[in-house]
Order: C-alpha cells, then structure tokens, then sequence
C-alpha cells in the first residue's frame, strides 16, 4: 500500500490569456487549466495504485484569483483529476492567495498535507506550464523535512525505497530513497490516460473538499513579493510563402535571408 | 548598508555566472561568500571574499542542509546561483527554511532606489513576470547562465573545506551519461531545429545537410531528444533545456509548443518551415515556408549552395 499525494497546479490557460490593451496579462479574466506536466504526476499515481495499491488524493490551492472568479473553473479541473482515477481532492482557497508567490504555495500546501495526515509519496509535475519556478517540490520536501527527488522519468518501488531515475541534462542519474519522499517527473515518464465515461459520472460522487487559510490555522502575508505579468511583444516579419513552385520559394527565400544579412552570398 | 551574500553552485564552472549579481546586491560593504565544488579555476578563487568547497559529490540535500547553517551563521541577505536543475532545487530547499521569497531564473534586474526589480520569462517564454521587492528584503534569486556578464572581482579569497557532511537517506545508484552531440549550439550562428514532422531517424540527414551549407549546427525539439532518442540532450533546445539566440534560426518540423518557442525568442531571424499552415510557429517566424519538409529542405539546401557559389 502506497498512500500519495499529488500536487496540482491550477495554472492560468495559455491558449485563453486575457491580454489588455497595454500588454498586460489580465489572470483575474483568465480561465484555469491544469498544469502540463501534473497529468503525468497523476497518472504516475494511478500506476503505482494499480501496482501496489493505496489511496490518491490531490491537494492543491487556487493561486490565481479572485475567488468568486475562479472556483467554478477550480472545481472543474479538480472534477477531471477525480475522473482520471484520485480518490479525493482538497484545495485551498483564499483571496490572500491570489498572484502569491511559491513560499506562500507550499507555506498553505504543506498545512493542508498535514491536516490530510500521513502520506508515503508525494508527486508533483517538474514545473507549472504557466510560472514555471519549479520550486515547491524542494519546498515542500523541506518543510516536512523528507528527502525529494526532481525530474524522474521512471520510478519502482521495492518495499519501502523508491529506485528513481533522474533525467540529468547531462544524463540518466539512478538514486534510492526510502519513503515518504517528495518526488517530481517529467513530461517523458508516462503517457497520461483519458477517463472513461463511467469515470467521468463516478467523480461526481467523490469527495471535493475547500478550505481557506483560516481553516488551516494560519496566516500568510502574501504582499512581500507582487508580479505584473505582460506578454512579450512578438515582432515577427510574419512573410509566409505557401502554394506554388518551390524552387522559387526557395530562391526567394535565400534572398530574403541574403538581405538580413544572415547568410552571405 | 552591509548585505552579505551567499553564491552557491553545485558545479564550479558555472559559479562566477551569478557574480555580477552578487555584487550589484551585496551593496557597499557586504562580502561574498562562494559555496561550491572544489576547483583550481583562478577565475573563480579570486571572486570571493570566501570561499567553501566540498571535495566529493554531495546529494543536493546535502548542499542544502550546509547552506541552511551557513547561512545563519553568516548573517546572509541574498542567496543567489546560477539556475540549473540541482542549484534550483537546493536553493528552494534552503528558501523554505528561512521563509525566504526566491526568484528563480531572473533575467534581468533593474535597482530602482528603495526597491529592486527583477524581470523572468513566464507563459512559456510568451509572456515577462516583473517583480518588485523593497531592497530590506531577505530573498533568494537564480540567474540564468549566458545571460550576464562574467566579472572578475581579484580577491584575495579565504579558501575552506568543507568537512562536516550532513548525512541523507539518499543514496545514488549511478550515473550514465548520455551520449553528446559535442555541438555547442547555444554559441551557433545558424541552429537548424528538427521537429516532430520528421518521420525517421535517418531523415535527419536532409538538416544535417543545410546545417552544413550555412556552417551552422542542429537542434532539436523536445520530444526529438527526450521521448524519440533520436538526438543527445544537449541539442534539445527550450525553456527546460538549452536557450539559444543565434542569427537565424530554422524550424524545420517543428509546431511551435510554448516549451519549444521560449527556447528561441531571442533568435535575431526565425525561418520555420512546415506542412501545417496552421502550426503557431509561423506566428514567430519572420519568413514560413508552408511545404513538405522532405520536399522543400534538399531544393532550399542546393539553392543556398548555389547562391554561396556565385
């Protein structure tokens, strides 16, 4: 029996971004996605559930708010997770979270790992598509000072050690590490499942808990550290050439790239 | 106002990356501490006012767990190091010990008198964070390598070891190390990139062979280097690997994933060459060529060639 958490980011849709006139990003109108790389997270859970058995539970807290914006969407998301095959959702919510930074994320995630009681596992995605720090991992490991292991792409479980390996940019490194242990894969390790129709109609009847800072018992102070988030301006030529003959496609080509000065003649 | 500073890299090389940093931060008086692996590299002995070095591999808890001490005892404002995997990870290890805020992979920083502010890439490289701190503020910054100036400070650095080793329940297994291109693209002027429209392995040969003609090197997209194997890692180009800015850049295959696209944004041409008209990476190419890659590359690769001739 392996009992897991797993970490999930509610990250702000990056093919629904809200942009104002002056290129800011506008995440108060900006619908919620799951985070990219936490689908492989969860179906990793599912796998180790399937091999060895245990309870998966989501934990996750809305950093994007307000809150009266945001939890239809947040529910939503977490509803799909359920379908995917975890047991439970809990997720925090609280306007003092919104645009907090990941101190203040694994400050509240770790409250609420604590309150859930004891885990064996924990598996978060190797970063979040939307602010992509990577962070919590490490953060959370320290706080509940457990051993953390980042950037798996396969992991085995033999007793109570997890035998992970680790996708290293300059190589495959194999580490062992008894559980509870924090752990985050990437993209490559497996390749997420969609739900079933009946699974679909089961989530509906799993439990889907909410709770603010207050209910956990503490207090945060997210206003050290406040960010703007503006898109980059894209100054592209955007000169596409389709249809026609190739070879003078090509040849304009080169000349284009003659006259940027790119290629020499 | 004194501010102390501690650099940390697991890997020397990279180290004196984040010193330009550490010295805008440390103010007028602050001294700069240096953690890392132990090197004979003069360029990096003679940046620091101290500097610490563990003569065998630690586990990046271990790292951590040094750091958490040190930095009480040396009454630390910033922490700051290069960003790569390990670094990230240790430093967000040693942030949450001390309720420190931490920005991770800063582009650029601008000293605003009472505050300073930080800029990162977010949205998957489309969009920039900007983030304000008052400077009394106690934080943890990583900076990404090849972006600032290395400097040298010619110090008279204090070299320890470091001796008192903090045990971990990790233990490594071994390490195999991935074959290398032995190709630095992240110095090319032309990087030719190799997408998913690429149906074999051997097809690559097709931009090999306009890499060539244009003295220029291959790279890759995710899935090319980690899912296929088709290509070693460090020809995989985007915001988990390798971020390049050459003169032009070919997207040859290639969709246009955030993950991908914020690995090239800074490229000085974009070409992308695909079958899909649709596919986003034409909207960041100066010129998009909508054709079948095994048809367009061998006639645009002699065409080069011939024009190179004239």
């Amino acid at each position: 029996m392996v009992n897991i958490a797993t970490l999930v980011k509610l990250s702000l849709n990056l093919n629904l971004l809200k942009i104002e006139s002056d290129g800011r990003v506008n995440t108060a109108d900006t619908q919620l996605a799951i985070s990219e790389y936490d689908k492989n997270a969860i179906e990793e859970a599912i796998r180790i559930k399937e091999k060895h058995g245990g309870k998966i539970v989501c934990v996750s807290a809305l950093t994007w708010g307000p809150v009266n914006k945001k939890i239809s969407d947040a529910e939503r998301i977490l509803r799909e997770v359920l379908a995917l095959g975890v047991d439970e959702a809990h997720f925090i919510i609280d306007d003092v979270l919104d645009n907090c930074t990941p101190l203040e994320t694994s400050l509240a995630l770790a409250s609420l790992i604590r309150k859930l009681g004891n885990f064996d596992l924990f598996i978060a995605g190797e970063s979040s598509m939307d602010i992509s720090n990577s962070q919590i991992p490490a953060r959370i490991a320290s706080i509940l000072d457990i051993p953390f292991v980042t950037y798996v792409r396969k992991v085995e479980i033999s007793e109570n050690n997890l035998i992970l390996q680790r996708e290293m940019p300059n190589g495959i490194e194999t580490v062992e590490v008894p559980m509870p242990a924090v752990i985050s894969v990437t993209g490559e390790i497996n390749q997420p499942r969609l739900p079933t129709l009946r699974q679909i109609l089961q989530s509906k009847n799993k439990p889907l808990m909410k709770y603010t800072l207050k209910d956990l018992g503490i207090n945060l102070n997210a206003k050290l550290m406040k960010q703007r988030i503006e898109i980059r301006p894209v100054v592209r030529k955007n000169i596409i050439y389709e249809g026609g003959n190739l070879e003078e496609i090509a040849q304009k080509l080169v000349d284009n790239l003659i006259q940027e000065g790119v290629i020499k003649a | 106002m004194k501010r102390n500073i501690l650099v940390f890299s697991e890997d020397p090389r990279v180290i004196n990356e984040a010193v330009y940093i550490a010295n805008i931060l440390k103010g007028n008086e602050g001294k700069i501490f240096g953690v890392s692996k132990l090197t004979e590299d003069n360029d990096v002995l003679s940046n620091f006012d101290e500097i610490h070095f563990a003569k065998e591999n630690l586990i990046p808890e271990q790292w951590a767990k040094f750091l958490i001490k040190f930095y009480k005892e040396n009454e630390i404002q910033y922490l700051v190091s290069p960003h790569t995997v390990n670094n990230n990870d240790i430093i967000a290890y040693v942030s949450a010990k001390y309720n420190l805020p931490m920005i991770s992979n800063a582009t650029s920083i601008k000293d605003n008198d009472a505050t300073l502010i930080f800029s990162r890439q977010v949205l998957g490289g489309r969009g920039i964070s900007y983030i304000e701190v008052e400077k009394s503020l106690k934080l943890s910054v990583t900076v990404p390598i090849k972006v600032y100036p290395r400097i040298k400070l010619d110090k008279q650095s204090l070299i320890k070891e470091i001796t008192e080793i903090e045990k971990t329940k990790i233990t490594s297994k071994g390490f195999e190390e991935i074959k290398k291109s032995g190709f630095n693209i992240e110095n090319a002027d032309v990087v030719v990139g190799i997408g998913r429209g690429f149906k074999s392995k051997e097809d690559i040969k097709l931009a090999q062979d306009l890499a060539e003609v244009l003295n220029g090197v291959i790279g890759c997209s995710r899935p090319i280097a980690a899912d296929y194997g088709w290509l070693p890692n460090d020809l995989w180009i985007g915001i988990s690997s390798k971020i390049i800015r050459p003169k032009l850049y070919i997207a040859v295959g290639i969709s246009g994933a955030p993950q991908h696209v914020s690995g090239i944004m800074d490229s000085k041409i974009i070409v992308a060459i695909n079958k899909d008209k649709n596919a986003t990476i034409f909207k960041y190419a100066d010129y998009g060529v909508v054709a079948d890659l095994y048809q367009f590359l061998p006639i645009f690769t002699r065409k080069i060639k011939e024009n190179l001739k004239k």
